[in-house]
């Protein structure tokens, strides 16, 4: 036990020793049959806050360093000091109504975690009953056997609080649960790029339909070849924003393409960007704020024209965003998608906007705030797929490109992102 | 089966169908579900042959491989692309782009394939080339349909038998006027007016003159839900009858009455009584209808179009009509042509008409145009 916490401390402490310890875990072969291989399942077991809730008495929870506790305590105390002051302020008369339900809003807050410290007090002081009473009768062999029993598993009870605990005070995203668009856009590399922003749209097609997701697809802007310049699409499905996330950011490919002829390997890249849904009321979108025209060319219209083209082109004019759709067969379909993508930027724009003033000085310590930096390689000739934050690579790129082993690199990054948030963890306040 | 008697080509064939049948409920003796598959049956009344059944609810009877596919999709991408900015230049007509996203729905609505990504297997390998998909028409039908729509300047929506309109594929077919997407926006306004005024949902029954295929009179319809009442009229026969196909096919039969007749002419027991009016009426200058764009003029209904010498015959018939048949704070919208004879209705209604209504406006389309006139009765 005492290792194991040890180990953890350590891991927590250090992201080098983190992606030192995913290196480490490639050399295992990482088998095209079991995606989530030894490293990646034995990690999730040990670290994986997730798996927590599902409480019980097998599972296993890691022990929790001195450090992170005594971290924790304190805030711990805060939510409990917090608490008594907000419900000493309710019983107030004199409370203005603005000010009853907001100190009513921020009680309801902090319930989850002031149930949980309730039982860790509780724990804590059955311990303590224990702990005495062990050392005040040290002859009576049965009755020291059994409080020792007794205290191992109330020891065991308050580490799982304490676990309990720490998730519940982790930043949470809570945009995770949302779908989300897709947005697959051609980079430096011509027409290869666009061949090769199509095979990664594709991917994630195949991928949400393996994880039972919706996928439907919003605009394609296609090359030439076939390929696509631009292509977004929308993703419904329980906490796809969440798994998805992390995919954003610049896919680089090394290959020959099709259009070479002397056969030399080329790298060209795509960017992606994966935004969570919202409608209109999550980004307050009132109707005048939007303009809707169709940019077609000229002409009386109405009776005068036949037309499929029904292509409209949304502008939130307040930010000057705009989204053009025309791929659907009418005019309504294509105004509803449109709609659909505006509030995804919107609400993405209001993200980051909060993301920077709030964590500016966490991003600047831990180096997260990046999105759109160069985040895998796709390299064909050597049939290897690696990611370039958590280090991993994965040798079998079809498998990779026909949506199947993308877990090994999500899994991987929300354990990342969960450790991050831990290493931060009191940093922040 | 009887359509599948008639060769597709002739189409012109109007029979004109018995007044009695729109007196009666259960005009069709059709399929009432949405995605009826079952063309109609031998059993049909006359009228029915009248009714072509859009491409994508035929039966997927015929087959044919991928091969055959591919190379029907590249002959007709090739003729597509020969078109460059021809039709446009010449009348406003659609250029190759636009021709080719028409055929990747065309091959949607004849080819059976998966409801996601319909025609997905023509991007598969060669080693897939001999397998066989079903068709909902034969190959040679399909060569002579995409023929007719670059040759013949036939329109898309006539090819394929159906228009995406809003949420909802209405099939159309000769005879019948194609509703534009413009028109869509009618609908719009009317559910914002419902939705802030809830008694004209439920206090009268709203009407759609020349309603053609019956797109503004189902789009409303299911706005009111089963409560609600609209009466369709239309003066051709074989815009009356794809307009009921249209209302069975949305299962709004109990809500959609279709009346054959001119304007408010068969409303008679409806005066002062309606609640709300939408109409696109025929409004074109009988001048300009030579030089419209070939889909247009070659192909889709004069009478739908032609509105006389400066395009407002009707609309005037219209304006006068709303006057007497619209109950108090009762809503009417028209489309109408443009700038020029929006401000001259707007005139019109305010000055000629004065007392009879109010708030009397002229909105835009989503190119700029002011393509309709709304106003309340007094």
């Amino acid at each position: 036990m005492q290792s194991r916490g040890g180990l953890l401390v350590f891991l927590w402490r250090r992201n080098g020793i983190i992606q030192k310890c995913f290196h480490h875990h490639h050399h295992y072969p990482l088998s095209s049959t079991t995606p989530k291989s030894s490293c990646f399942s034995s990690c999730n077991n040990l670290f994986n806050l997730r798996s927590y809730s599902t409480s019980g008495a097998a599972e296993m929870n890691p022990q929790l360093s001195n450090d992170l506790i005594k971290i924790m305590e304190n805030r711990l105390s805060a939510i409990e000091h917090r608490n008594i002051y907000l419900q000493n302020f309710m019983n107030q008369p004199e409370a203005s109504p603005s000010e009853y339900s907001r100190a009513n809003k921020e009680l309801r807050k902090i319930r989850s975690s002031m149930e949980l410290i309730t039982q860790l007090r509780a724990k804590q002081k059955e311990i303590d009953g224990l702990k005495s009473l062990i050392a005040e009768c040290p002859e009576d062999k049965d009755m020291h056997d059994m409080a020792v029993e007794e205290l191992d598993e109330a020891i065991e009870e308050e580490n799982r609080i304490h676990n309990l605990l720490l998730k519940s005070l982790l930043p949470k995203d809570d945009a995770d649960e949302r779908d989300c668009i897709l947005e697959v856009r051609a980079g430096t590399g011509g027409e290869e790029a666009s061949l090769f922003a199509m095979e990664i749209f594709r991917m994630y097609e195949r991928y949400s339909h393996k994880q039972g997701w919706k996928f439907e697809v919003v605009d394609v802007m296609e090359s030439d070849l076939k390929g696509f310049k631009e292509a977004s699409g929308a993703i419904s499905g329980s906490g796809s924003f969440g798994r998805l996330k992390f995919e954003s950011g610049t896919h680089r490919v090394q290959r020959v393409p099709l259009t070479e002829k002397a056969g030399r390997v080329h790298t060209s890249a795509v960017t992606v960007a994966i935004l969570p849904q919202a409608d209109e009321v999550d980004v307050q979108l009132r109707n005048e704020d939007l303009k809707i025209d169709t940019y077609r060319s000229g002409g009386s219209g109405g009776q005068h024209a036949n037309t499929t083209n029904s292509a409209v082109r949304m502008t939130h004019i307040p930010t000057g965003l705009t989204v053009a759709i025309q791929d659907e067969r009418s005019q309504h379909m294509n105004k509803a998608k449109a709609l659909k993508v505006i509030c995804a930027k919107l609400y993405e724009l209001e993200r980051s906007r909060l993301h920077t003033s709030r964590s500016k000085l966490r991003s600047e310590q831990i180096g997260s705030g990046d999105r759109s930096g160069r985040i895998r390689t796709y390299n064909f000739p050597q049939g290897r797929v690696t990611d370039h934050r958590v280090g991993i690579t994965h040798h079998s790129i079809d498998d990779v490109m026909q949506g199947e082993n993308l877990d090994v690199f999500i899994d991987a990054l929300l354990l990342k992102q969960e450790m991050d948030a831990i290493a931060s963890f009191g940093v922040d306040e | 089966m009887i359509l599948n008697f008639f060769p597709c080509l002739i189409r012109y064939s109007i029979f004109t169908p018995l007044p009695l049948f729109f007196k009666h409920q259960n005009l069709l003796p059709l399929s009432c579900s949405i995605n009826f598959i079952k063309p109609i049956s031998s059993s049909s009344s006359i009228s029915a042959k009248t009714i072509q059944v859009p491409l994508f609810l035929k039966p997927p009877i015929y087959s044919t491989t991928i091969l055959e596919l591919k190379k029907f999709q590249n002959w007709a991408k090739s003729l597509s692309l020969s078109i460059g900015l021809k039709f446009l230049n010449l009348d406003n007509g659609p250029e190759s782009n636009l021709l080719c996203r028409e055929l990747n729905w065309l091959l949607e609505d004849v080819v059976e394939g998966e409801e996601d990504n319909p025609t997905g297997f023509l991007t598969l390998g060669c080693s897939e080339n001999e397998r066989l998909v079903r068709m909902r028409v034969e190959m040679e039908e399909l060569y002579d349909l995409w023929k007719q729509r670059i040759e013949e300047r036939r329109p898309f929506q006539y090819i394929v038998g159906c228009e995406h309109w809003r949420d909802l594929v209405l099939s159309v077919q000769e005879g019948v006027l194609i509703p534009r997407p413009e028109t869509e926006l009618i609908v719009d306004m009317v559910e914002e007016l419902i939705l802030k005024d809830k008694e004209m949902k439920q206090q009268g029954v709203w009407v759609d003159l020349g309603t053609g295929s019956g797109a503004l009179a189902i789009g409303i319809g299911r706005l009111l839900g089963n409560e609600g009442r609209v009466i369709a009229t239309d003066l051709s026969p074989i815009a009356a009858s794809v307009a009921a196909f249209n209302v069975q096919r949305y299962n709004l039969q109990d809500v959609v009455e279709i009346r054959m007749g001119s304007w408010f002419e068969p409303l008679d027991e409806f005066k002062g009584k309606i609640v709300g009016l939408v109409s696109n009426p025929p409004y074109i200058p009988s001048g300009d209808i030579a030089g419209l764009q070939a889909e247009v003029v070659r192909h889709e209904p004069k009478l739908a179009l032609d509105g006389g010498a400066d395009g407002l015959d009707d609309l005037l018939n219209i304006c006068k009509g709303a006057a007497s048949f619209l109950k108090p704070g009762g809503f009417f919208i028209f489309e109408t042509n443009g700038a020029k004879q929006s401000k001259y209705l707007v005139n019109f209604l305010n000055i000629q008409m004065e007392g009879s209504f109010q708030y009397v406006n002229s909105v835009s389309d989503f190119a700029g145009i002011h393509r309709f006139v709304t106003g309340f009765r007094k």
